[in-house]
């Protein structure tokens, strides 16, 4: 793709670089600190609140807050589609006290910072989940060592607590810097031109592919440039520890004490979850008559059989590739894993101009068809979210199955015996977290199925997308909340069993 | 006496459970102090008091004539007087060992005695490295003197002995010994492990499902025990009825039966060459013979009465023959 | 509209619904192999790219030509308007008078510094107005227009036209430039507060002392690969007609390719106006030199 793209001639591209390609750069940059920023404020206050302390509904809030996971980020930028007019008395207050320039600074910022704000409602549960995780396998003696060594509650939280959390948060906020480079809607809907957008303007607006395709290059670069960010600074923590044999207590509180904790974890889950999904039930039923004009369930099977396929497919690979790694133990499997990975840092509209590419290329060479078939959409899909099966099911092979494969090996039994009754029953839950890990992505999914989507072929997420972009985002909530409750049932059992494993 | 910790009628419930019930002793200056009992006795949860990280249902702890703890006062950990060892050591993976020392409140004002402990304990080497570089006995040095190294009037110590491997374990009990003996320190130990509570203390407290069972020197404790559980607690022992031997300086209750109860170790029983010394005797069938390198172990039986022997020269003894043991009382 | 074509004819329509620039993307790469007839879109300007990539063909039809004035359809014939739009200038009641208003080329005027709002410049309605300016003034003039007009914005560019008004509305802009639908659209949403916003706001049509307003289409053509080509003819005549120029005024608030021959009350209430004369296939051919003056403009 690279030489593809550096090697094709285009006289749109001086242009681009001449004019937009600063923006988009810098509109990414601020828009991924600014997501990071509220996705750490949200995410990491509320796992620590949850971790630490015993409220009343502490329980039921320890699975709420992880529901937001269920709206895609541009759902969630229709559902607050009108956030920026309620700001319009406080810039005409600004304009009249200020000036003009102070308004137009005051809009710049409140773009910015709402729209940060509003991936960041839906974001922070990645970091949120993994700071909560690590928080708990402190335990409570370090806290407890600290704070009769003379520090404050505050202190060792700062000094302590969240230097032994810091891999774990990174790691969250790794995924939402991809997430906020993915997105398509959201930043289309508030008019921030990052570079997703940059893709979609140039090769759908210009019609220009090959300028889309540097664009393209250059947002994989950003992204390798955040995996390196986070791969030193996951380094510097030159720290290991086993998870405490202690168990994080809670402190319990009551009556005003209360108040801060519930507060904390409110807010996220009533801007993540509650604000759009209550906003987008009174919509559809406002447009209910809509329901059959869209055909929704004819959007919803296929949504269905896209998400159901891709899902199986990548599991059965990454068993296949997962099984062979560690039982033949290949350097050549060990690389692939690696290579897997990278699909799901990549942006999606990247992998689908690949996939163009890549279709190109073979329709010249081999004279087949293969543009805007289903085919090429699952191929595409399959290379992006591999590697959310293949992690947990490799690790599940690991941790599981080892020994046991050796000593199925000196008991001689084949290798697919040994695959079919000895590991697929043992890693059975693991198999199933993946899919439906899988399953929730592949649901949400836009700006891949936007371009690579067969003639006639709409999901939920393109049908949102369009009756959004035609002005018509009330009528838009239908497939919304289908796509909603579509991923509420499976991430709502998958924080279940995060919690029994415990 | 110059008490440093004073205990008095210290209660706290889990879920209408008593952890503790009505606790009260005291800690005198320099004094090392062992609390024993099985799990569940309540041994952590009065340490956690003492260090305030809970809130205790009723009593009082009073640290250095400053009451820490009673119905209108609560001191946060911060402002403790003392602090805490666990027993998974707790250092700090993200600071260096030198930054674990100096990471208490107190240490960075009293660097000449950091310098001090630092070489007292021998880790003035692992000082740049992090926690995991280094080995158990070092780690357990270095937060004994992080905790020191803060200047407390009194340490705490939860099974301080009880992560390392029993090679490890005697050196570090006796390098412990030595530094907290060396720097007057007073100490109160939690331990389940009657072992550590004889070799280290000077005073032990038995807790029994929150209630106090016995206060004593350790070796009072071993030896008259004031109940069958003590008396457990401390190593291997036989219970055996006091009419056997109306001597014995001390007896006890059996919960079961209400019959007056002695407890003897093993080796206390001996098989004497003679036939006319004035010992206790005890006539018994043997069941089992255990030879432990040093010594055998014989098991017996008389009527319904099943008791275990150390015998020295057992050599000749024989499954299933009938031999008198005699009972040596101090 | 389209049942009604069934009822009379017995042609089915098979409807496959997208985003324009995706179904033209679409149609490029299925090619020979497309299963539509007919790509019906909105704005000349992707009507022009899609002749340019060779979708369309060229159509015989009498009725056509006589229903369709010559400057609403593409010089070869290959694609023709349905229903016209205008670019209009939306103002604020309360604070513009009529009377300061004038033209497209008086928004670059500084008295209008900190009060028009507009959207993005990715939206094709305002490449095409870009693309008649150019044809009209010149590059170099246009591009000072943008620039100008940029710095006169109240605020950056976002949104759809709706929004625009909205903004003029709620206060932060006095005039919007945004097409006349969209009013309509307002002024019968189910949302009390749309209306509202109607209320508050007035059309104006600039430039009725030279060329005209802009207006531009919505329009279709018949594809290359079109299988059933007569039958999609057939439709296109039936669009054309004034049985169904009379109703889309009511439907989708957009004037009939006649624009005197207007039947909606409330687009008569917004007044008669003289509009642009020009080929809209200029505007097709004129777009990637909008697009690239915007962005040297700094227009977003």
């Amino acid at each position: 793709m690279v030489i593809f793209s550096i090697s094709s001639f285009s006289s749109n591209w001086d242009h681009i670089t001449e004019t937009v390609l600063v923006t988009y750069s810098m509109n990414t940059v601020a828009l991924v600190l600014g997501t990071i920023f509220f996705t750490l404020l949200f995410g990491v206050s509320s796992a620590w609140v949850v971790a630490s302390y015993k409220f009343p509904g502490y329980k039921i809030f320890k699975w709420l807050l992880v529901l937001p996971l269920s709206i895609p980020t541009y759902i969630a930028a229709y559902a607050y589609f009108d956030i920026l007019d309620v700001f319009n008395p406080f810039l005409i207050w600004v304009r009249s006290a200020i000036g003009f320039e102070a308004m137009q600074l005051t809009n710049n910022l409140l773009v910015y910072l709402l729209t940060a704000l509003v991936m960041s409602s839906v974001l922070y549960p990645y970091v949120y989940l993994l700071a909560r995780a690590s928080f708990e396998s402190q335990g409570s003696h370090f806290i407890n060592v600290a704070r009769s060594l003379g520090h404050s509650g505050r202190a060792v939280f700062w000094k302590i607590v969240l230097p032994l959390s810091r891999p774990a948060i990174v790691a969250g906020i790794t995924l939402v810097a991809m997430e906020t480079l993915s997105d398509y809607g959201a930043v289309k809907h508030f008019g921030v031109q990052t570079f997703t957008y940059g893709i979609f303007r140039t090769w759908l607006g210009m019609g220009d592919l090959t300028s889309a395709l540097r664009l393209a290059v250059i947002l994989m670069i950003f992204t390798l440039g955040i995996l390196f960010i986070e791969k030193r600074i996951r380094a510097q923590s030159r720290f290991s520890y086993k998870s405490a044999t202690s168990s994080f207590e809670k402190i319990k509180v009551g009556g005003k004490k209360s108040i801060f904790p519930l507060v904390v974890c409110s807010i996220p889950v009533v801007f993540g979850f509650m604000i759009p999904f209550f906003r987008m039930i009174s919509w559809a039923w406002f447009s209910k008559n809509y329901i059959a004009e869209i055909s929704v369930f004819q959007l919803a099977s296929n949504t269905l059989l896209v998400a159901i396929i891709v899902s199986v497919s990548t599991v059965l690979l990454s068993i296949l590739l997962g099984f062979s790694s560690k039982y033949f133990k290949s350097k050549i499997i060990y690389t692939s894993n690696r290579l897997a990975s990278l699909g799901y840092s990549t942006p999606g509209a990247v992998i689908a101009m690949g996939a163009l590419i890549l279709v190109g290329y073979l329709s010249d060479t081999f004279n087949i068809l293969l543009s805007g078939t289903l085919f090429l959409l699952f191929f595409a899909y399959i290379v992006r979210f591999l590697a959310v099966a293949y992690q947990p099911i490799e690790s599940g092979f690991e941790k599981n199955c080892e020994d046991l494969n050796n000593a199925s090996k000196t008991l001689g039994s084949s290798p697919m015996r040994s695959l079919y009754k000895l590991n697929l029953p043992l890693i059975k839950n693991t198999i199933i977290a993946a899919g439906l890990l899988v399953f929730v992505d592949a649901t949400k999914e836009l700006p891949l199925t936007l371009i690579l989507r067969p003639f006639n072929f709409e999901t939920l997420a393109t049908a949102t997308f369009d009756l959004s972009n035609q002005a018509q985002i009330i009528e838009s909530s239908i497939p919304s909340l289908f796509i909603i409750f579509m991923t509420l049932i499976p991430i709502i059992y998958l924080n279940s069993r995060i919690g029994e494993e415990r | 006496m110059n008490s440093i910790l004073s205990v008095s009628n210290l209660s706290k419930t889990y879920n209408n459970i008593y952890a503790l019930n009505s606790l009260s002793f005291e800690c005198n200056k320099g004094e090392i102090v062992s609390v024993v009992g099985s799990s569940g006795s309540g041994k952590s949860t009065l340490l956690k008091l003492i260090a305030g990280l809970e809130i205790p249902d009723n009593g009082k702890i009073v640290l250095k004539d400053k009451p820490i703890n009673d119905e209108s006062i609560f001191v946060k950990p911060e402002k403790r007087d003392c602090d805490i060892v666990f027993q998974d050591f707790s250092l700090f993976p993200n600071m260096t060992v030198d930054e674990n020392i100096y990471f208490g409140k107190n240490a960075p004002n009293n660097k000449s005695m950091v310098g001090n402990l630092v070489s007292l304990a021998n880790i003035s080497d692992t000082l740049s490295r992090y926690p995991h570089q280094i080995s158990g006995g070092q780690q357990q040095r270095v937060a004994l003197v992080r905790a020191l190294a803060n200047n407390p009037s009194l340490l705490l110590m939860d099974e301080p002995l009880s992560h390392l491997d029993s090679a490890l374990k005697e050196k570090v009990r006796s390098e412990l010994l030595s530094i907290l003996k060396k720097l007057d320190m007073t100490v109160l130990i939690v331990t389940h492990d009657a072992e550590d509570a004889l070799t280290i203390s000077d005073k032990t407290i038995v807790l029994n499902q929150g209630r106090l069972e016995q206060v004593d020197t350790p070796r009072n404790i071993y030896k008259y025990p004031k109940s069958e559980y003590v008396a457990r607690l401390f190593g291997k022992t036989n219970i055996l009825p006091l009419k056997l031997m109306p001597g014995s300086k001390h007896s006890f209750k059996q919960k079961s039966s209400d019959n007056k109860m002695v407890s003897v170790r093993p080796h206390q029983l001996i098989i004497e060459s003679g036939t006319n010394s004035s010992l206790p005797k005890i006539k018994g069938q043997i069941t089992n013979i255990f030879n432990n390198g040093h010594s055998y172990n014989v098991e017996a039986k008389c009527e319904d009465l099943v008791f275990m022997a150390e015998i020295k020269n057992g050599s000749d003894l024989k499954i299933g023959e009938t031999v008198t043991f005699s009972i040596e009382l101090d | 509209m389209f049942k009604k074509f069934t009822e009379k004819t017995g042609i089915e329509i098979n409807i496959v619904k997208g985003s324009a620039d995706q179904l033209i993307q679409r149609l490029i790469s299925e090619g020979e192999n497309s299963p539509a007839d007919i790509l019906l879109t909105v704005d000349a300007g992707r009507l022009y790219r899609a002749k340019e990539v060779g979708l369309l063909q060229p159509i015989r039809s009498r009725m056509l030509y006589r229903n369709i004035p010559s400057s609403l359809r593409d010089p070869d014939n290959e694609w023709f308007a349905l229903t016209v739009r205008a670019r209009v200038i939306v103002y604020s009641k309360e604070r513009v008078s009529q009377d300061d208003l004038s033209t497209y080329e008086d928004l670059a005027s500084s008295k209008w510094k900190g009060r028009i709002a507009v959207r993005s410049s990715s939206n094709i309605y305002n490449q095409s107005l870009m693309a008649s300016l150019i044809e009209a003034n010149g590059k170099k003039k246009a591009l000072d227009w943008a620039k100008a007009v940029r710095l006169n914005m109240a605020r950056a560019p976002r949104g759809s036209d709706r929004d625009q008004a909205r903004a003029v509305a709620a206060g932060i802009a006095d005039i919007a430039i945004m097409n006349t639908y969209y009013i309509g659209k307002l002024a019968s949403s189910s949302d009390p507060k749309d209306r509202e916003v109607v209320k508050k706001v007035a059309i104006f049509f600039p430039n009725q002392k030279n060329r005209g307003t802009h207006i531009n289409i919505s329009g279709a053509g018949v594809t290359k690969s079109a299988k059933n080509k007569e039958n999609a003819i057939k439709f296109l005549e039936f669009l054309s007609s004034a049985e169904s120029q009379d109703v889309f005024g009511s439907i989708n608030f957009e004037y009939p390719v006649k624009i005197a021959n207007n039947k909606s009350d409330l687009l008569k209430s917004w007044g008669s106006f003289k509009s642009d004369k020009l080929n809209l296939s200029i505007l097709g051919k004129r777009n990637s030199d909008a697009v690239k003056l915007f962005d040297k403009a700094g227009w977003e």
